[in-house]
């Protein structure tokens, strides 16, 4: 009954709602929802009607590779990122605010800076001949090139580049909220700053964690310009993959179901950070 | 006074030009509930920051049972501390925070269940040990403070104005719970407030800090009773303050001179004064009686304003120099009906007046 009386008082509303949000459900439907159907519905019928485009990826071997190629760099990139993005999130965190604020609006411009041109930049410096190598050889460092681009490192180190801010936003809203006495605690509790580090300051910075290395994760596994530049052919990735098979093997088919899985698994794992941040707020507002 | 548990030798600490704490000297002895009292940014905080190690002073010592603290980093000087803002780890529960230092000691599982569960029955809180702090009430997170500071039955337990950050009403049922606990574990606290009353309250002694100096340090009766300066006989309790004229001294009774030309004797002489020297004459709210005693000096006033304040009447006088003074007679019920706006006497005992330099 008490279901009943809510919807009572619900309907009459929905209408005249609906009839507002009309244009903003037709620009949806068009740009959003209808080209993700026509992407399946091309996955399924090019060139034939059936599944046989999900078969081919799945089960041939070099797609496979791809795949396997695609989350190993997106999980290295992550991994990287994160350790690079928290001290200086930490750093940021703690520090006074109008240097902190100076800081900020130099990693922003950063993100705003043309990611070709960045990563054009980085090619400069890794390439065989590039800064990096020259600098080391002179020092007498090293003998010969260090293999820094063409493979996972050269890819590594341009996307952590790209993503770090991703991270650290993420991370410095997070970090900002713990209160510094709390690791003053810590310490006159007996704590090392090992100890407080792993027993307090991790398990409070894990939410900052998982949002921000989720996003990074899910960009990497997309990323098309920065691994096609960077990274050598022995680790492609899904999204040069799809481009190769679009652009040069015409295969629409089979693109579309490999840009499908991949959206499959974006979702996934966006769902996952939703119920992971959902969940901890619930645990702190409880 | 015992030998010295806790020594502070000639305690130092400059922030550049600023010097927030001047060679402050202190011996505690073991069990003594000492409070450093006094207004924000006269170093008694930094003082009991230097003790617990984070900030390094610039000169000086702190020694336990003879022992330099100084080369010895905070998570391993064994102290205690509640601070002011409540500090509970929040992702751990009530009884995780409790049993985090002993966590960190590595001490046996079992040790930590017993110790854990004597040290919420202490603070009574036996029956939250599974919620999270942000479940708990501002009096009860600061009593899980105060239980995990007490885990590792620390030497000394420091705390940092704890009960600022809390009601009037929870403030004094905490600093029972706070006497309790010092009773039953003998444990020596320092503890640090800018509220004379709590520091009255709680204390063995009091220091009490002025400009990174200590002013006079005592028993609360002591500063009260005996204030050394000016300065303590305005910050401890509530005091008048007199302009006099200094005549004479004989055997440390003072003789003065009144503004209005009266003339006042046997008064408490803080030092030694120059025939004619402009003084100041202390006189406590309490002191001041609407009936006549013996040996009693009077002063010449006219009452503005009687308030009743439950347990006693507060009546605002002026003298006849137009000085405002507070006056809260102690005296008997029918004589304080007495007091109704107009010109009359009151009267004081001069033993219980001090004077000081102008």
């Amino acid at each position: 009954m008490s279901v009943e009386a809510q919807q009572g008082i619900a309907t009459p509303r929905i209408p005249a709602g609906l009839g507002g949000l009309l244009p903003a459900l037709i620009l949806i439907g068009l740009f959003f929802v209808v080209p993700v159907l026509a992407l399946l519905l091309r996955s399924v019928t090019d060139p034939a009607p059936g599944l046989q485009n999900y078969a081919a990826l799945l089960g041939d071997g070099t797609y496979a590779r791809v795949f396997f190629n695609t989350f190993l760099v997106a999980a290295v990139v992550t991994i990287v990122t994160v350790l690079v993005a928290f001290p200086v999130a930490w750093m940021l965190a703690i520090m006074p605010a109008a240097l902190a604020s100076i800081l900020f609006g130099i990693i922003i411009l950063s993100m705003w800076t043309n990611l070709l041109t960045r990563t054009y930049a980085w090619m400069v410096l890794l390439q065989r001949t590039g800064v990096i190598n020259r600098a080391l050889m002179g020092a007498g460092i090293i003998d010969q090139p260090l293999p820094l681009i063409n493979n996972l490192t050269g890819v590594t180190i341009g996307m952590v580049y790209i993503m770090l801010p991703f991270m650290i936003l993420p991370l410095v809203g997070t970090l900002r909220a713990i209160d510094p006495m709390t690791l003053r605690a810590a310490a006159l509790c007996g704590a090392s700053p090992l100890a407080a580090f792993r027993r307090i300051l991790l398990p409070l910075s894990l939410p900052g964690i998982a949002a921000g290395g989720l996003m990074v994760f899910v960009m990497s596994l997309g990323y098309f310009v920065t691994p096609a530049l960077l990274g050598g052919t022995s680790n492609m990735m899904l999204a040069e993959m799809i481009a190769q098979m679009i652009q040069s093997l015409l295969n629409w088919g089979l693109g579309s179901a490999a840009a499908f899985i991949l959206l499959v698994v974006t979702m996934a794992l966006y769902a996952l950070q939703l119920r992971l941040v959902g969940s901890k707020r619930a645990v702190g507002g409880a | 006074m015992t030998q010295a548990f806790l020594s502070i030798r000639k305690l130092r600490k400059a922030f550049g030009a600023f010097t927030a704490v001047h060679d402050v000297t202190l011996d505690i002895p073991k069990g003594e509930f000492l409070t450093f009292l006094g207004p924000s940014g006269s170093g008694k905080s930094t003082t009991l920051y230097a003790i617990a190690g984070f900030q390094d002073p610039t000169s000086g010592d702190v020694l336990l049972q003879d022992k330099s603290l100084l080369s010895v980093p905070s998570h391993k000087r064994n102290i205690g501390m509640v601070f002011q803002r409540y500090t509970l780890f929040p992702h751990l529960s009530v009884a995780e925070n409790v049993a985090f230092p002993l966590r960190v000691r590595r001490r046996p599982e079992a040790e930590v269940k017993r110790k854990v569960a004597d040290m919420l029955s202490l603070v009574r809180l036996e029956n939250f040990a599974e919620r999270l702090p942000a479940a708990l009430s501002g009096g009860q997170q600061q009593r899980v403070a105060l239980a995990r500071a007490l885990a590792y039955d620390p030497p000394i337990l420091l705390m940092d104005e704890p009960l600022s950050a809390l009601d009037k009403k929870l403030r004094e049922e905490i600093q029972a719970e706070i006497r309790r606990i010092h009773r039953e574990t003998g444990v020596t606290i320092l503890y640090v407030t800018h509220d004379q009353e709590e520091a009255l309250h709680l204390s063995d002694r009091i220091a009490l800090f002025r400009d990174g100096r200590i002013e006079q340090i005592g028993t609360g009766e002591d500063l009260y009773l005996r204030p050394a300066t000016d300065f303590v006989a305005g910050f401890i309790g509530n005091s008048n303050f007199l302009a006099t004229e200094h005549l004479e001294t004989i055997d440390g009774a003072a003789t003065v001179r009144l503004a209005d030309g009266s003339l006042v004797s046997g008064i408490n002489a803080n030092g030694s004064f120059q025939r004619g020297q402009k003084t100041r004459l202390m006189i406590r709210p309490e002191a001041f009686r609407l009936d006549q005693s013996p040996n009693g000096a009077e002063l010449a006033v006219e009452i503005v304003d009687v308030a009743f304040y439950g347990e006693r009447r507060r009546i605002v006088a002026r003298t006849s120099a137009g000085q405002e003074i507070d006056i809260r007679p102690t005296s008997s019920a029918a004589a304080t009906h007495e007091a109704s706006p107009g010109r009359r006497q009151v009267f004081f005992d001069p033993g219980g007046a001090f004077l000081f330099p102008a």
